[in-house]
């Protein structure tokens, strides 16, 4: 492993580095098991569902192991030269720019493909031999074949939802897993507590209502609200609205287009407060 | 349960996680069996009181209460109190119940201080603390049932303090001379179940839930058959006529077959199924072939920044001289993505042959292309697509009956589930008709690409056609038809592996419009091969 702190070989994803803690509250043994596989440098796969806390989760790993933390967000239109880079014009004539991957695995820094499911099959291979012993990465279009720096690790996220596309075996048997969830209510009521700055009482009324949504999660939602959308609305609690009207905002008008589940949602607030 | 409950279902679960049967079926409210009888009200606030209200008691209150040498008076007030109990307790969870349940209670001292309204009248001293009664009895109520004066600690916590205290009360009732007509009596207000659920003997006359739909027996139908060449007079719905292709005089005969197609959805059944998830597993599987649907010709376009250069724009800006050379830098070639609006008709067959089973110990083709359709439908509500799903049928060549399961602007839910579930296999398979009316449909549908997907055994027949090629003949042209107003028609032949057969199908959709598939976890595959 190379030195964290020196800036010679790193110094090019220094605009990647956290400059402060991002907050996170552990709901288990994640911690340790993400040290354990970042010693390593094993491939992880981060699955839970939208705001969990997947990307809060890596973001306080890569501050608290000082490393540089490259993200990406994978959408369907991402190509593979979005990732690994592309020739591009200049005064001089063309010059090749490495992507964000290249740049990861040459610089040494943890590359983050947050929702990698999103982007498309042929996109998704370019990471497999870079997950792999061989852990180095061809850069066809340039004629070059980049070698890992020591200290590169690649995680991506994944939220199993019932109606989001699968990963494909290749790709999944390739990484090592960590498994989110929402946080217990106690717990979940002080993060929103503590990202919004709301007392502890109505950041547990906010949450409680949270956890009413997520019963309906395959009764007419793909998901309940989010750890995400509870501090959202505590947000604008803190900011002053009553917590009925912040609820409907952040969570209620935000979760459903549906009208039958709007109005069971609506109900359902009304009935909470 | 109904589409119309569904939302007040969903409430419940919101509220307590729980998922009781639903029933819109009865005059007034009550309990049977774990689920919840309701009056079909139209008013969605009432709804959700008497919803919340017996929820309430399937939440918090034991399965049932020793009646035994209770006076009905005291049975009365038992009940009473247990209501007001589970209320409380639901209240101090959800307060904004309150605000369901309080303006129900309207009783006041003006209705008199006969039993049954100083009954009304305790109940409400005991649902809002806001409400102050000066009957004694009353008051004495209220200090029975709570420990401190904001009326916040429950002093009722068990059957037997219950059943203690209502033994008081009824006991003053008595004293006081006061008649209860036990027959009469009903529980107020009208929010509230018959409390039937609470006492073992009247349990009896429960009421038995509605029969589930019987398969139509071949037998049967072959009776009420009609004579084929004979409209029927009395068809509620549209209906269209479509040509139809004589393969003997080679031409259309103009206005042959009579398509009927519903004005209204059926009505969902009575029961609607859990959502399979098997169901939902197969649709998010076919999420990536059925993105082909909406794949546009990969047309080429110049860009300022893509993966690729283009050469010969390349070329052109590097030899332009430099006051031109930054006018134009799209130098790359990018495909052309646009989004690409489809409209889908999954048209299911459900002939007579539908029932033949797909294996040995299989499901039957129909019940294949009822889950096909529910998986496929679903994962294309995910994709944005808008899909429509009818079912068809014919007894000749005047009526070819549409089923609309799905309109194109529905949501897919437990409704569409559970109307294909009604689906039973009966009737013919008048193919070309059931096609030229999908493409018809389609045609007045804005849209960039449509779709007709087939679930079909792939074998056209009628009881008016005796000539094996004729309707094979009509359907192929019907397909050709089709392509020129640029609606495509593919097709998943339900049949068992080993049947024979697909040469029919070939010949009406060509060899790539045409998939076999014997099993749901086949699906994707067969589509992606269809699709491709």
């Amino acid at each position: 492993m190379g030195d964290l702190s020196s800036p010679g070989m790193a110094e090019p994803l220094n605009a990647w580095r956290l400059a402060t803690e991002p907050f996170y509250q552990p709901t288990g043994d994640e911690i340790t098991l993400f040290e354990a596989a970042s010693a390593r440098r094993l491939p992880l796969l981060l699955k839970g569902p939208t705001g969990c806390g997947k990307t809060r989760f890596i973001e306080h790993m890569a501050w608290r192991l000082r490393r540089p933390l490259v993200t990406v967000a994978c959408h369907d239109e991402l190509s593979a030269a979005d990732l690994v880079g592309r020739w591009l014009l200049d005064a001089a004539g063309t010059r090749w720019q490495d992507g964000p991957l290249t740049q990861a695995a040459r610089h040494g820094g943890i590359c983050y493909l947050d929702e990698l499911v999103e982007a498309r099959a042929d996109t998704t291979v370019v990471i497999h031999p870079l997950t792999d012993f061989r852990r180095m990465l061809p850069l066809a279009a340039c004629n070059e074949l980049v070698r890992a720096h020591p200290d590169f690790q690649l995680v991506v996220s994944y939220n199993p939802s019932p109606m989001a596309p699968e990963l494909k075996p290749a790709t999944r048997q390739r990484f090592c897993a960590l498994q989110f969830g929402y946080p217990k209510p106690e717990q979940e009521a002080r993060i929103v507590a503590r990202e919004a700055g709301l007392d502890i009482a109505r950041a547990a009324a906010i949450v409680a209502f949270g956890v009413r949504t997520r019963r309906l999660q395959g009764q007419g939602l793909d998901d309940g609200a989010s750890t995400r959308m509870l501090v959202h609305a505590a947000v604008l609690v803190a900011q002053g609205l009553a917590i009925a009207a912040a609820c409907r905002m952040a969570v209620v008008d935000a979760l459903s287009d549906e009208p039958g589940v709007h109005q069971a949602l609506r109900a359902a607030l009304d009935a909470s407060f | 349960m109904t589409t119309t409950d569904r939302p007040l279902a969903q409430w419940l679960r919101l509220l307590w996680g729980t998922a009781p049967a639903l029933h819109l079926d009865s005059a007034a409210p009550f309990i049977a069996s774990g689920g919840i009888h309701l009056p079909a009200q139209p008013h969605w606030q009432q709804h959700c009181a008497a919803a919340a209200h017996a929820a309430a008691h399937l939440v918090y209150s034991p399965a049932g209460f020793d009646g035994t040498a209770l006076v009905p008076v005291a049975r009365g007030l038992l009940a009473l109190l247990e209501d007001a109990r589970v209320e409380a307790l639901a209240m101090r969870e959800l307060p904004g119940l309150a605000r369901l349940w309080r303006p129900l209670h309207t009783a006041t001292p003006d209705d008199g201080n006969a039993c049954e309204p100083l009954m009304q009248r305790l109940a409400r001293a005991l649902a809002d603390p806001f409400y102050d009664d000066p009957h004694p009895w009353v008051a004495k109520g209220r200090r029975l049932f709570y420990l401190d004066e904001g009326l916040a600690l429950l002093a009722l916590r068990t059957p037997a303090e219950l059943r203690d205290a209502a033994l008081r009360l009824g006991h003053d009732i008595g004293q006081m001379r006061l008649p209860f007509n036990a027959k009469g009596y009903r529980p107020a207000p009208a929010y509230r179940d018959d409390h039937r659920w609470m006492w073992a003997a009247d349990q009896l006359a429960l009421v038995q839930p509605p029969p589930q739909p019987q398969p139509v027996a071949a037998s049967a139908e072959a009776q009420a058959r009609p004579e084929p060449d004979v409209p029927t007079p009395d068809e509620a719905g549209t209906v269209t006529r479509h040509p139809e292709w004589d393969r003997l005089i080679h031409r259309l005969r103009p206005d042959w077959a009579r398509v009927i197609e519903p004005t209204l959805l059926p009505a969902a059944a009575a029961a609607v199924p859990a959502i399979d998830l098997r169901t939902l597993g197969l649709s998010r599987r076919l999420l990536a072939p059925l993105r082909a649907l909406c794949r546009q010709s990969g047309a080429r376009r110049r860009s300022p920044q893509a993966d690729h250069f283009d050469l010969d724009a390349l070329v052109a800006w590097r030899v332009a001289p430099p006051p031109q050379r930054s006018g134009d830098a799209r130098v790359y070639w990018a495909p052309q993505r646009q989004a690409c609006r489809t409209a889908v008709w999954l048209l299911i067959d459900q002939s007579a042959s539908t029932a033949d089973r797909l294996g040995p110990a299989g499901r039957s083709a129909l019940q294949v292309a009822a889950l096909a359709a529910a998986a496929t439908a679903r994962a294309l509500q995910a994709m944005g697509v808008v899909c429509a799903v009818v079912a068809f049928s014919s007894n000749g060549r005047q009526a070819v009956r549409l089923r609309w399961l799905k309109g194109l602007a529905d949501p897919v839910d437990a409704g569409l589930d559970a109307r294909l579930q009604t689906l039973r296999s009966g009737g013919s398979t008048r193919l070309g008709a059931a096609l030229r009316h999908a493409t018809l449909r389609l045609g007045a549908v804005r849209a960039d690409a449509r779709w007709v997907l087939l679930l079909s055994d792939g074998q056209p027949h009628d009881v008016d056609v005796h000539d094996a090629r004729y309707l094979v003949d009509d359907a192929r042209q019907a397909v050709a038809e089709a392509a020129r107003r640029a609606v495509r028609i593919a097709c998943l032949r339900l049949a068992p592996a080993a049947s024979t057969g697909g040469g029919v199908a070939r010949r009406i959709f060509g060899a790539r419009g045409v998939q076999p598939l014997d099993n749901l976890d086949a699906l994707p595959q067969a589509v992606a091969r269809l699709l491709a």
